[in-house]
């Protein structure tokens, strides 16, 4: 099974688990066109 | 990136080994102002504390791709003064991806870190000549052309 990026959606959460994995966090601003 | 970068396994498996990802669309409000968004693809990475470090602009390959997180994460430790942390990453992008775009940034981030933690001045000038060996046409060896002169 192909793995996949599991994107998160919501900024605060990303901070949040930033935090506690002690991780650098990708933001990443597309255009779906 | 969303059709040939993002699902490359090698940049899946970095980016689940060191980053949170978080993808938003390019209009997403607060955030497209908070970063000041005026083209796609744009990434950054940011600290836990949502402050900035790095940024991209445009397509980047899996092979860029990589050593460009990397250089960002690499970034967030300079830029705290984590200069051990921050030295690691980016010898691993000069042994790893030393033919990435990220590369001639990483030798003068390098030269600087071990500049700043040891307080002497021949990492700047080695940084420079490591410049100018390997990578001559590189923006990054004009910005170090004063360190030459130490």
């Amino acid at each position: 099974m192909t793995k996949t990026i599991k994107w998160e959606k919501d900024f605060d959460r990303v901070l949040t688990l930033a935090r506690a994995e002690n991780k650098m966090v990708l933001l990443d601003f597309f255009n779906p066109l | 990136m969303g059709a040939v970068t993002y699902p490359n396994e090698k940049v899946v498996d970095f980016i689940e080994r060191h980053m949170v990802p978080i993808q938003v669309l390019f209009d997403s409000q607060p955030l497209a102002t908070r970063f000041n968004i005026q083209w796609t693809p744009t990434v950054i990475t940011l600290d836990e504390e949502g402050k900035e470090h790095h940024r991209t602009v445009g397509f980047l390959s899996p092979e860029e791709f990589i050593p460009s997180l990397m250089l960002g994460v690499a970034k967030c430790h300079f830029d705290r003064e984590k200069f051990d942390k921050a030295i690691s990453i980016l010898e691993d992008i000069l042994k790893k991806h030393p033919k990435s775009d990220a590369a001639p940034e990483a030798v003068y981030v390098r030269g600087v870190s071990l500049y700043k933690s040891t307080h002497k001045a021949d990492p700047l000038k080695e940084a420079y000549k490591r410049l100018q060996a390997e990578y001559p046409s590189s923006e990054w060896t004009k910005r170090a052309q004063p360190y030459g002169l130490l």
